[in-house]
């Protein structure tokens, strides 16, 4: 009988396989019937069967005012919570830099919103955003800021609630941000800052062409990350507005699954999401091309 | 030029007004929920009860199907750690140890995983586990927890292991120890820290989940995400109830992360600030 010699490569495949086959079973033929699905007219009630269609659920998709206004508001949303978390992010980061070890409490504090489930963050806005009950409008009343606690409709007034549901996301991740990018500030080896402030720059030029080159990679993957998670968003704005009002806050996570689940429109909505994977690699490369490679090229 | 001592108050200062309005939401859910059903909704809102009250969470006991899906969020996100810790834990020492191009190609697509938005494998794994006849089960939901948490846990792990002296192995195979005995021996204890905080993080991701546990289970197996997000649409919207719910159920996740802070943190940048 032959013996089979245990080789290092055999090793590998053998202890890579039970996770491979998961992944095989639960992730990637799931995306395969995805892919089928988007050719095909299916019923939610039927979703063996189907009639091949060809490009028609794209072509619908593509064609649909809908379909691109969620993707319009995807793109905004994630452009909201995005920039409002780095900047936030960035600005806490660069304040316990500062302050150094006597941060530590502090940013222990900070952290909390990181362990707060998103279920409970969408709930708890909702919550405080409620136009005559809601603290937040309370607050704004007694600072003087508004008239009366019922002038602003966070999530009733079409134009504000994009903003509105994002506050959530915002709040929650702002200290992720925050604490990846101050220990990206923490490995930056003092001698460069020094160096820099011999030579005469100063805050503004050494935060210019000191910090921001050398934590480049650091910001890359920050963006990406949260830029992925921003834009495939759905519990915090589901369990808000459920996409309200009249669609106002339906971004493309949500379109997809009241097309599926509400409409049993599963060709066309998996269409959309095919659309929707497709762009969101293609905008996490352009990403980590435009900061990560220009940064390396300079360098 | 202002001195060091007032611009370093200055700072201390800015701070902590961030501080402030992050702890804010939080600190004032809990208040809420101290406070009685009438008072919760009072206009205008009280930063702190008047009276203390219990009312809130006494009212959960009204509602059983709520109280289950607790007991259903436990057993899922039990099961869905251990399905991941067992095939998470070779992969990653796989990976982190024999650099081989499988191994490489391996996190390649682990990493892809990332760009997946649940909504759409949601329909196919719909298909997928009625197939298996696992709607509505808890393995089902467990196992499409998991398809989130291999690629995460695996991360995880592999940098986990990265970190463990390769000349422990090495010394246990010269002894003669076979390549599983080295793993089972040598680094799953070493690596026992690790695959810890692993745990925790798979448990707290299958807690929180959402999209799928509301296409995958019904009335048997409701998760407790879904039992408080249908709470309000079924008996109007009882914020009191609703406040105490959201407290008891981000319990478990803050006592886990407070336990295990250091580590959470470093967990969660890991695989951000080593790329």
């Amino acid at each position: 009988m032959p013996v089979i010699r245990l080789t290092d490569r055999r090793f590998v495949l053998l202890l890579l396989a039970p996770a491979g086959c998961f992944l095989a079973i639960f992730v990637a033929y799931p995306l395969l019937l995805l892919l089928r699905n988007s050719f095909y007219e299916v019923s939610l009630y039927a979703l063996n069967e189907g009639v091949f269609v060809g490009w028609d659920n794209f072509v619908q998709a593509l064609g649909s005012s809908r379909v691109r206004e969620s993707a319009a508001r995807t793109l905004n949303y994630t452009i909201i919570a995005l920039s409002a978390e780095f900047v936030l992010g960035f600005g806490a980061a660069l304040l316990f830099h500062a302050l150094g070890k006597r941060s530590e409490v502090l940013r222990t504090i900070f952290a909390f919103p990181l362990m707060i489930p998103p279920i409970v963050a969408g709930l708890l806005w909702r919550f405080m955003l409620i136009d005559n009950i809601g603290i937040v409008n309370h607050i704004l009343e007694t600072l003087g800021i508004i008239g009366d606690a019922s002038d602003i409709s966070w999530l009733g007034d079409r134009d504000l609630v994009l903003f509105s549901v994002a506050l959530p996301n915002i709040w929650l991740t702002t200290s992720f941000v925050a604490l990846v990018l101050y220990t990206g500030l923490q490995n930056i080896p003092a001698e460069l800052i020094e160096a820099a402030k011999i030579d005469g720059a100063d805050n503004w030029q050494r935060f210019r062409r000191v910090t921001v080159p050398l934590l480049r990679p650091v910001i890359a993957v920050v963006l990406i990350l949260r830029g992925i998670d921003a834009a495939r968003a759905f519990d915090m704005i589901w369990i808000q507005t459920e996409g309200g009002p009249r669609f106002a806050s339906e971004i493309l996570s949500i379109h997809i699954y009241r097309a599926m689940i509400r409409y049993g429109n599963v060709g066309e909505a998996s269409a959309i999401a095919t659309l929707f994977m497709l762009g969101m690699v293609l905008a996490s490369a352009l990403a980590f091309a435009v900061i990560w490679g220009r940064g390396t090229s300079q360098a | 030029m202002r001195s060091p001592f007032a611009s370093r108050a200055l700072l201390m200062l800015l701070v902590a007004l961030i501080v402030l309005v992050y702890g804010f939401p939080y600190a004032f859910l809990v208040s809420t929920s101290l406070k009685s059903p009438q008072a919760a909704l009072a206009i205008p809102p009280t930063l702190l009860p008047q009276q203390l009250s219990i009312e809130n969470y006494a009212n959960i006991g009204e509602h059983p199907t709520v109280q289950r899906s607790f007991g259903n969020s436990i057993i899922i996100a039990l099961l869905s750690t251990v399905i991941t810790i067992a095939l998470a834990v070779p992969a990653a020492y796989a990976v982190a140890r024999y650099a081989t191009w499988a191994g490489k190609a391996f996190l390649f697509v682990v990493l892809i995983t990332r760009l997946i938005p649940p909504v759409a494998v949601g329909i196919p794994l719909f298909v997928i586990m009625r197939a298996l006849g696992l709607i509505d089960t808890h393995l089902g939901v467990a196992l499409a927890h998991s398809t989130i948490s291999v690629p995460l846990g695996i991360w995880l792990l592999a940098s986990f292991m990265e970190s463990i002296p390769r000349e422990l192995e090495e010394a246990a195979r010269v002894d003669g120890c076979s390549r599983f005995g080295a793993l089972l021996r040598i680094i799953i204890p070493v690596a026992s820290g690790g695959i810890a905080v692993t745990a925790i993080f798979v448990f707290l991701a299958s807690w929180n989940e959402f999209l799928f546990s509301l296409l995958l289970s019904s009335t048997g197996v409701k998760t407790a995400p879904i039992a408080i997000a249908e709470f309000k649409t079924q008996y109007s919207i009882q914020w009191g109830t609703m406040t105490s719910l959201a407290v008891l159920f981000s319990l478990p996740v803050i006592i886990f992360s407070l336990l295990m802070q250091k580590r959470i943190i470093a967990g969660l940048t890991v695989g951000a600030v080593k790329g």
